[in-house]
């Protein structure tokens, strides 16, 4: 599909870093000055960004912003260090400028009122989530996080998530944090505690968003996921970043960008390697009876 | 000073075109920057119905390249002319449609549908090196290639530019069967066919297998390649690959471009054309020159005198 203009559309521009806060391990806080990413951001959007590095590392890579602050026309990344781009990144001084464009993308929908938010994530998945829950709190919507990693060492969103005051339960693989297992038996585990209507949203790994909406299906609750697959540029026109999307009279779902229809989806629409759309099993299955 | 240049009929008000399957139809990037200040604008690829295109993962970055396999995913000619057309209406910038084709006669067809009210100019996809049928299949034979422009130019009045793949032993005989066939501009070069392995997994990385490499990484093949065409035929030739500044596309102009394609550095940079116009003025002021194209073809090989002599 050709994208439709949005009203305000994202801006590209060089920022500066202001500030510069590393955490354990590989994780680190970095903050820019974007007025228009200040100012416009909503919960599960990000930015294309990259250290001004001539040629290689080329692309800029897309990161969820995790915390806003318009006052001071800043944003913040959660960043983890996974190869040269992320580096670059990291090594940025105070001052030093990257190049940005956003705020781009679909953000996460609000839950219908009366329903509360569990908001799972894994890893680095943690970022949009402060924002979000920051944003469910000001709306005065119930809501609660699970976070999970491999190790403690993995939690490094910890910190920001608790300073929003909303209930958290982490969870490691190993049980050096938190619950020992992972974080959506923990949901599960909630969910049989039978809390009330929900809606579920989850970021993270692929195999951990592919476990969250086979949980929702299962329990059959609404649920959105954040998906993270390589993008080129962000604006839906490299069409590099497509992923197999199938809304209702659409038998075979269609590519759709994450950069611009995405990255949150429902996950009833999501086409899962091997195993197609949620929706496209309940449809078969009504035809069955 | 002016940075304005004439191409295939068609006047430029500066020679920095925006290269097909980087620049989606143009209107995403509404807002995002002023499409008015682009001398031209390639469309994505469209055959005549819509595209689904490759399987994923359809990217991967290699050192200062992309390597791609999209499969010319698409909305189809007549869903441009109808939805997306109107919308570039208000921009004053050159509109060119690249047009797809499984067969001789899908090119024509789209070539006759793609002729509407605010179109300048078709460039003939015959190189792209990620489709089964048609693209690189038709640009990697003479006799193909001889066959599909002349079948273009036979259904259109419009200004035809093949877009030549790089992925042959001696470019200038497509070139040439290029303008034999009428074509009134070349659009050189498209992406390398290459390859990236997934060690672990022992499999290639894009799905489709091979892809087609572009960025910083293929300029030098790029600027030997519009170099060698533009001193093979009459007609302009339009440089493409790996442009990411100023300098970058001074090489290829220099070399014998009237204009180039900017594609890879859109991802990279949306805002890459400002910074390049701004380097082209400054390079007419520190060279006293007044418009671009005094630059154009200024490529001089230094004689034995001043190598020293005795060449290699």
């Amino acid at each position: 599909m050709v994208a439709t203009t949005s009203p305000r559309p994202p801006a590209s521009r060089d920022v500066p870093l202001v500030a510069r806060r590393p955490l354990q391990g590989p994780y680190l806080l970095l903050t820019f000055r974007h007025p228009e990413v200040a100012g416009r951001t909503r919960a599960g959007q990000f930015v294309m960004i990259k250290a001004n590095t001539a040629a290689d590392p080329l692309l800029r890579r897309p990161f969820s912003i995790m915390s806003v602050h318009p006052a001071e026309d800043t944003f913040t990344l959660f960043l983890k260090v996974v190869g040269s781009g992320t580096r670059a990144l990291a090594d940025l001084r105070s001052g030093e400028t990257a190049g940005c464009l956003g705020p781009l993308g679909r953000p996460f929908p609000m839950p219908p009122e009366d329903h509360e938010a569990l908001l799972v994530a894994g890893g680095y998945g943690i970022a949009p989530f402060v924002l979000f829950g920051d944003e469910l709190r000001r709306a005065g919507r119930r809501a609660r996080a699970f976070y999970g990693g491999r190790t403690s060492g993995d939690l490094q969103g910890h910190d920001p998530f608790t300073a929003l005051g909303l209930p958290l339960a982490c969870c490691t693989d190993d049980g050096s944090f938190g619950h020992h297992g992972r974080v959506t038996d923990a949901v599960e585990a909630y969910l049989d505690t039978r809390p009330g209507a929900v809606t579920l949203y989850a970021c993270g790994p692929d195999a951990m968003l592919h476990a969250a909406a086979r949980l929702a299906e299962r329990r059959n609750v609404p649920a959105q996921v954040s998906l993270d697959p390589w993008m080129g540029c962000g604006v839906g026109t490299c069409l590099g970043c497509v992923v197999r999307i199938q809304r209702a009279d659409e038998p075979r779902g269609k590519y759709r960008c994450a950069c611009t229809e995405g990255p949150v989806f429902d996950a009833r629409d999501v086409v899962w390697a091997g195993e197609g759309s949620s929706r496209a099993r309940r449809e078969a299955a009504a035809v069955l009876r | 000073m002016s940075l304005a240049v004439q191409l295939a009929g068609l006047r430029l008000k500066n020679p920095l075109i925006a290269a097909s399957g980087t620049f989606g139809y143009g209107v995403e990037y509404e807002g995002i920057l002023d499409l008015s200040r682009l001398g031209g604008i390639v469309s994505k690829g469209l055959y005549l119905e819509p595209r689904d295109g490759c399987a994923v993962p359809r990217i991967v970055e290699t050192p200062s390249g992309l390597l791609n396999a999209i499969g010319l995913q698409g909305v189809g000619i007549r869903a441009f002319v109808r939805d997306v057309l109107p919308r570039l209406d208000g921009y004053d910038t050159a509109v060119i449609v690249n047009v797809c084709g499984d067969t001789v006669e899908e090119y024509a067809e789209v070539a006759r549908i793609a002729e509407a009210p605010g179109v300048d100019a078709l460039e003939i996809n015959i190189s792209c090196p990620n489709v089964k049928k048609g693209g690189m299949a038709f640009g990697g034979d003479p006799r193909m290639t001889h066959e599909v422009v002349a079948a273009v130019r036979k259904a259109t009045r419009l200004p035809v530019i093949p877009k030549l793949s790089p992925n042959v032993a001696d470019v200038t005989v497509f070139a040439r069967v290029c303008e034999e066939a009428g074509a009134d501009a070349l659009s050189c070069i498209n992406t390398l066919l290459g390859l990236a392995v997934d060690v672990e997994r022992r499999m290639p990385r894009l799905a489709f297998g091979t892809g087609g490499l572009s960025g910083p990484a293929i300029r030098p093949v790029a600027v030997r390649m519009a170099w060698q065409a533009a001193r093979a035929v009459r007609i302009p030739v339009i440089g493409i690959g790996g442009i990411a500044s100023a300098e970058d596309a001074l090489e290829f102009l220099i070399a014998g471009c009237r204009a180039v394609q900017i594609g890879t550095a859109n991802f990279v940079d949306p805002g890459v054309y400002s910074r390049i116009l701004a380097g082209l003025e400054d390079y007419l002021r520190r060279h006293g020159r007044e418009s671009i194209n005094d630059v154009v073809g200024s490529l001089r090989f230094p004689d034995a005198e001043e190598t020293g002599g005795g060449g290699c």
